[in-house]
Parts: structure tokens; C-alpha cells; sequence
């Protein structure tokens, strides 16, 4: 069979210099002409790699219910910051803002997951957005 | 004459501990511990999570290390650039960024030494140019990928399909998230866990031969040897699948590991293939002490996206075919 | 009789009442690790038929038709203590299901982790590498890996496909507690499953240079009635510079989960 040697894509394509990678290229999953944004109750947490999935139930307009999908990142990520199983029970509401999956299923990435009144859902314990970590420096 | 003498050695500490240099000059009569047969002691937890890229960037041409003011204004700047949370850029950019930046582990700072590139040799912090062959090679591929990203599995990258990262190579860089590694050592061996994506590497220490050439393996086949307290880590038989940066199966890999700290160690990697470039490159990037487990990573398990991607493709043509 | 003779036939007599009746385990003094424990570092292998089937079975044709002999399934003793696995009645149903549909179901097709004893008897070399409070098993197969932790790491922080791994010594035998399991692996390829409450202590204990004895017991309150045991040697590859290589098998079943996805279809 033909070995084609695949590259480590994404190389230059991006302007920033900091280091790239090939990344999961979610532009090919979920469309860019389907911006979605719901609000939604937690039936459950799929715990599992590559990415873990949070189904929520939507209720929607006409009084109906339907299940969504909504894909996170790594749970390893929710481990190291503290994250466990109990941390969002089943019957938490959730705010997705993402966009839907190319295939049309009831799936999205959630591109931003909040609590209702707006706080992030998930944070970083080691702050990933506050200042410089000296420890995991040099 | 006692106040003096005390003035005299808190000075040597001072300057020992603020030199600019990629080490702290104690390092230089630092001695890892050692592991009951008498390796230098390499084991831990470690992450190469950082900022600084392989390839120096344009704007800092001619300018292999920035000042302490230059670093910090330059972290502030990619920090604010790569951060996820950003809504701008219209809804391509914004999909592309994923998710919430909590999920990603960047690292928060450049290396300790602010290099501007992972990359030592060549002195202008670039991957060398390849040769006319590899040149072919890699636009055909780039070509090839981009008229068939969708059309099956091989269309996407190794790491989408759940095969390999580049954080765990080798050589190994960092990812865009769980970037941690554990090595172990056994008598007679030393062995690399990474837990992107589970792969571990079992490099025998008794100077055995490679297997046979016609062995070809995605990460190739290891064999390690110490000199002195540097680990040096042998790898051939490569098969290629993984281009790294245009690199084919006659890669010849060295990886030098040296812990200089209690929290450090300096690993450095040489890429050697005269089939892909004109001369061989190096490139050096910290691992840092940090806490474990390493967690497992059943990437192929749970691939739902691999199967969502092709399917999306297929209702794309679909709606288009009407 | 000379005295020489006489004390000849007395050590011997003594001997023979102070040797065990039993020449395994206890008797057998391992070589030690650095740390003093009983060494386990090494490439090893199981040798039967286990992940066909844990329980005896006979020769069976294959499912593929043109794969003649060789995809045929090899006759194995069993290795499951008192020959029968006990099945709460709503899971013995399942059972039979699985196996009417294992090639869907079995993981191993799609190349999944096999879980925990399956990684032990995969027809594949592991390597165990023991350093003080982490000993670990790399599997050949699909780069399948687990830590056991020997300094109590409390719960399992997540469920997995390998479980999580808790260690401690008795005497000369690694007892290793694994806990975490998901739901998805299987025992073996005729469809012997388990839920998320599987619970499996492992015990390793040399019985001489190159064997280590090697038990299993299962427990799945929400599948079997009972706890169950399974047991085999496991045997050290001597050929001089054993090594494992890769069997990165995801490459290998793109074409089977994947092709009906294809542009042009191949299904």
C-alpha cells in the first residue's frame, strides 16, 4: 500500500509564532454557517479522550425537549485542575455557545460554556489566564 | 571580618542564581541523584509545555535571546494572541479555536534562557532547507492533503486519527494539551511514557544492536547509552510516516537528556537525514518537574470526531450534489 | 556402613522430610530488586488459548470463510479455576448475544485497549518494569500500557479502558487491585464481558527464573453471582535481545470502521 508521508500540518499557516501543532481541525467537524447558542440541563458527562461530550437537555420553544451534544477537551485537562465526576452533577444548567456539527446532529463545540449568569464553567486552578506560572517556567 | 565574609558569599549566591545563562551556574556542580544501579537519576513527571516556538520568528531575525523585558512583553503578546476565549476574527477563526482556553496547556512562559527558538543549531534558529527530492516530496503530500482531506481517514492528520502526537515523537515537542511524560528506570533500561497518546518507549541500555533494516517502526527504534551524566538516545528505523517538519525514513534521531536541577531536565535532539535536509539541525526545550499521574488516553476509543468529520464531509457533497 | 555413608543417608532422609511436597511458590527464592523486592522486570508471554476463550473449548472453524486454517480457532484447556464463569441469568443472555455478534462487538476487532487480565493473555509479548513505587506492564499489543502504583493512590480518579492500579507485596507474590474499569472491554473472544463495577485482584508470584504464576480473581456483583478465579504461568522470553516491537493496530481497522465514510465508498 502507498505510504504517503503526512505532514505535521498547520506549519506557517497560523500568525502567531507560538508553537503549532496539528490540532484537531474542528473547522472540518462543526460549520462556521451554523453558530448555535443554548441553554440546557446536564443529563451527562461522557469522561473520555479525545475530547469529552457533555449531553444536555434543551427545551425548546414549543414546550418539546431535545438532546444535544456538546464537546469539550481533554478530561485529563478537568483531572489536573481538580476536576472530578461530582463536579457537575446531572441537572446543572449550562449556557453552550458553539456551532453545529457539518453533519447536522444534534452535536456542537461547546466554543464557550458558561453558567447562566455568565461565569465560565470551567477554570483553571493553576490560572491559565493570570500571570506567569514561575514553577512551570525555564 | 565575619560581616565581610558573610557579604562575600551572599554575593556568589546572588550572581550564581541570577546569571542569564540556559542553566543556573550551580548547575554546573550539580550531580543527579542516582537510581539503585547507579544511573543518573532521570525519573519524575515532566512537561515541555512553553511559548517559545521551534523556529525563530521573523520579527526577531538575528536575534537568538530577548531581554527579560522583551520576554515579558512577548509572553503578554502570544498569550493574548493564541488565547481560545477570543470571539473576534469572524466565525471561521472562531471555530478553529475549539473551545474555552481553560481546556489548553500552552505553558505561560517562554524558556528560562528566552531563546527566540527552540532550535540551537543552525545559529539562525531555522529548520534547515530541505533537499530538491524532500522538496518534491513535501509539496506533493501538502498537494495531496488538500484535495483529499475529506475523503477518508488518510486525509487527516496521524493526531486525528488517533495514531501519533508529536508529543511523544520522537523527537518530542509540545502539544496543545496534556504535554506531560513519565520516565522510569529499571536496570538495564530507561522508559519514556507519554501520555499522548499512551506510547511508551523501552530504550535497553546494553549496547545491543538496532533490529534489521527492513524493521520500519512509526517511532522508530531506540537504543540507549550514558556518557557520562547525559542519556543519549540512539533511533533508527524509522518508516516514515510521520514527516516531521519533511523528515523521511532514513531519519537518524539523537536525543540527549541531562538533568541539570532537581526540576530540569535539558533535552536536546538532533535531526540527522540527508535525504530530507541539506545538513543536520538541533533544537533544545526543557522538561520541567510536574505533578503526575499521567493519565490514560484512549484516543482511538472514543474517535467520534473521525467518523463526524468524513460524515460531515459526505452531507456537505450531498447538499451540494442537489 | 561407613560413618561418611551413615551421615550421607542422614542429611538425605532429612532432606527429604524438610523439602515441601509442594515444589511451587514457597520454595522458590526470586532474585531480588535493588530495593529488595522479588524481581519481575522482564518480557513476558502467556502461552494457551485464553483470549479465544477462557473456558475449555475445541478446535472451531473460522467466521471468515477465506482465511482457511488460519483464522480458525485453536482448542485451549481453560483457564478459569472449577471450568465455569457465573453468570447472573439476565447476563448469561447477554453472553450469548455477544458472542452470536462478536465480530462486530468484540473490541479487539476495532482494536480497543483490551482491559485487564485480557492484556495479560493477548498472544503478545509485555515488558514489566519495576521502579520502587511504580511498576509498569507496556503490552505489545496496540501500545496498551498501565502504572501500578505500590504507595496507595487512593480511587480511581476516572473510569478507563486499563483500570487503575493499586499494588502491595505478600511475601514473594505482587497483589495488584484494579478498580476503575469502564464497561466496554471484554474478557476474551467469545463475548465475556463485565460492567463498570468489575473489580480484579491480581497476584504475580515467581515459581522459578523464567515463570511467573499468574491469578485472577474477578468480581462484577452486577454480572456474576460470585467472584471467580482465573490462573496461568506466564513465561520469560529468553532470546537474546528480546524487545517489544509496535503493533499500532488503529491503522489497521480504518478501513473496517471507517470505509462506509469514504468518498468512494469501499462498502
Amino acid at each position: 500500500m502507498h505510504k504517503l508521508a503526512i505532514l505535521i500540518t498547520g506549519v506557517g499557516l497560523l500568525a502567531t509564532a507560538a508553537p503549532v501543532w496539528a490540532h484537531h481541525a474542528f473547522a472540518a467537524e462543526f460549520d462556521s454557517t451554523k453558530p448555535v447558542k443554548l441553554k440546557g440541563t446536564v443529563t451527562k458527562m461522557e469522561w473520555i479522550n479525545p475530547h469529552a461530550w457533555i449531553h444536555i437537555d434543551v427545551k425548546n420553544d414549543d414546550g418539546t425537549v431535545t438532546s444535544w451534544m456538546v464537546e469539550g477537551g481533554s478530561p485529563n485537562t478537568l483531572l489536573r485542575n481538580g476536576f472530578t465526576k461530582a463536579s457537575l452533577p446531572v441537572g446543572t444548567e449550562i449556557v453552550v455557545d458553539g456551532y453545529q456539527a457539518k453533519d447536522a446532529s444534534n452535536k456542537l463545540n461547546g466554543r464557550d460554556i458558561t453558567f447562566p449568569d455568565g461565569r465560565k464553567l470551567f477554570v483553571g486552578s493553576n490560572g491559565q489566564q493570570g500571570p506567569p506560572d514561575s514553577k512551570s517556567e525555564k | 571580618m565575619q560581616a565581610r565574609y558573610a557579604a562575600l558569599v551572599s554575593a556568589v549566591i546572588f550572581f550564581a542564581t541570577s546569571s542569564p545563562a540556559a542553566e543556573p551556574t550551580a548547575a554546573k556542580s550539580w550531580l543527579a541523584p542516582r537510581t539503585p544501579d547507579g544511573q543518573p537519576d532521570l525519573q519524575g513527571v515532566w512537561t515541555n509545555s512553553t511559548l517559545t516556538p521551534l523556529e525563530r520568528p521573523a520579527e526577531f531575525a538575528g536575534k537568538p535571546v530577548l531581554s527579560e523585558q522583551e520576554a515579558a512583553d512577548y509572553v503578554k503578546q502570544v498569550l493574548q494572541q493564541v488565547n481560545s476565549d477570543r470571539r473576534d476574527g469572524g466565525t471561521q477563526a472562531d471555530v478553529g479555536r475549539s473551545y474555552n482556553e481553560f481546556w489548553r496547556d500552552r505553558g505561560n512562559n517562554l524558556v528560562a534562557d528566552r531563546r527566540t527558538s527552540l532550535i540551537v543549531d543552525p545559529p539562525d534558529g531555522k529548520v534547515p532547507p530541505l533537499t530538491p527530492e524532500a522538496q518534491k516530496r513535501v509539496e506533493q503530500a501538502r498537494a495531496w492533503m488538500r484535495d483529499h482531506s475529506t475523503d477518508g481517514p488518510e486525509g487527516r492528520s496521524l493526531a486525528e486519527r488517533c495514531i501519533s502526537w508529536t508529543t511523544a515523537g520522537p523527537p518530542m515537542l509540545p502539544g496543545p494539551y496534556n504535554n506531560d511524560l513519565q520516565i522510569l528506570q529499571a536496570p538495564g533500561y530507561v522508559v519514556i511514557l507519554n501520555e499522548m497518546i499512551h506510547d511508551t518507549r523501552l530504550i535497553p541500555l546494553d549496547g545491543r544492536p538496532h533490529v534489521a533494516p527492513g524493521i520500519r517502526e512509526l517511532m522508530g527504534d531506540s537504543r540507549g547509552h550514558w556518557e557520562g551524566d547525559t542519556l543519549v538516545v540512539d533511533t533508527t528505523n524509522f518508516n516514515g510516516e510521520v514527516s516531521f517538519r519533511g523528515s523521511d525514513a532514513n531519519l537518524h534521531l539523537t536525543e540527549r537528556f541531562t538533568r541539570v536541577s532537581p526540576d530540569v531536565i535539558r533535552y536536546e535532539f538532533t535531526i540527522d537525514d540527508s535525504t530530507a535536509f541539506i545538513k543536520p539541525w538541533t533544537a533544545r526545550i526543557p522538561l520541567n518537574k510536574t505533578n503526575g499521574p499521567v493519565y490514560e488516553y484512549a484516543c482511538h476509543e472514543g474517535n467520534y470526531a473521525m467518523v463526524d468529520i468524513l460524515a460531515g464531509a459526505r452531507a456537505a457533497e450531498k447538499k451540494s450534489a442537489k | 556402613m561407613s560413618w561418611r555413608k551413615q551421615i550421607q543417608i542422614l542429611l538425605l532422609g532429612a532432606a527429604a522430610v524438610l523439602a515441601p511436597a509442594n515444589a511451587q511458590n514457597q520454595a522458590y527464592k526470586p532474585a531480588r530488586t535493588a530495593d529488595g523486592k522479588p524481581d519481575l522486570n522482564g518480557i513476558w508471554q502467556a502461552m494457551n488459548t485464553a483470549n479465544w476463550d477462557l473456558l475449555g473449548h475445541s478446535a472451531q472453524a473460522g467466521q471468515i470463510v477465506a482465511l482457511g486454517a488460519t483464522g480458525a480457532e485453536p482448542p485451549g484447556i481453560g483457564v478459569v479455576e472449577g471450568g465455569e464463569i457465573p453468570y447472573l441469568p439476565a447476563a448469561a443472555q447477554k453472553k450469548k448475544e455477544n458472542y452470536a455478534n462478536r465480530l462486530k462487538l468484540d473490541p479487539e476487532v476495532k482494536c480497543y485497549l483490551p482491559g485487564v487480565p485480557r492484556a495479560t493473555y493477548m498472544p503478545f509479548p509485555f515488558q514489566i518494569v519495576q521502579s520502587g513505587k511504580y511498576i509498569l506492564i507496556s503490552y505489545e499489543y496496540d501500545g496498551a500500557v498501565r502504572t501500578i502504583y505500590m504507595d496507595n493512590p487512593g480511587p480511581a480518579p476516572v473510569d478507563s479502558w486499563m483500570g487503575w492500579s493499586a499494588g502491595h507485596w505478600e511475601g514473594n507474590t505482587l497483589v495488584v487491585d484494579v478498580t476503575g474499569f469502564n464497561d466496554q472491554t471484554w474478557f476474551d473472544r467469545v463475548g465475556d464481558f463485565h460492567s463498570d463495577m468489575l473489580h480484579v485482584v491480581e497476584r504475580f508470584t515467581p515459581v522459578s527464573p523464567n515463570v511467573l504464576n499468574y491469578e485472577a480473581t474477578i468480581e462484577d456483583p452486577q454480572v456474576f453471582s460470585r467472584s471467580w478465579k482465573i490462573s496461568m504461568p506466564l513465561y520469560k522470553h529468553l532470546e537474546k535481545n528480546a524487545q517489544l516491537l509496535e503493533f499500532k493496530c488503529v491503522e489497521f481497522v480504518e478501513e473496517l470502521m471507517y470505509g462506509n465514510l469514504r468518498k468512494q465508498p469501499s462498502k
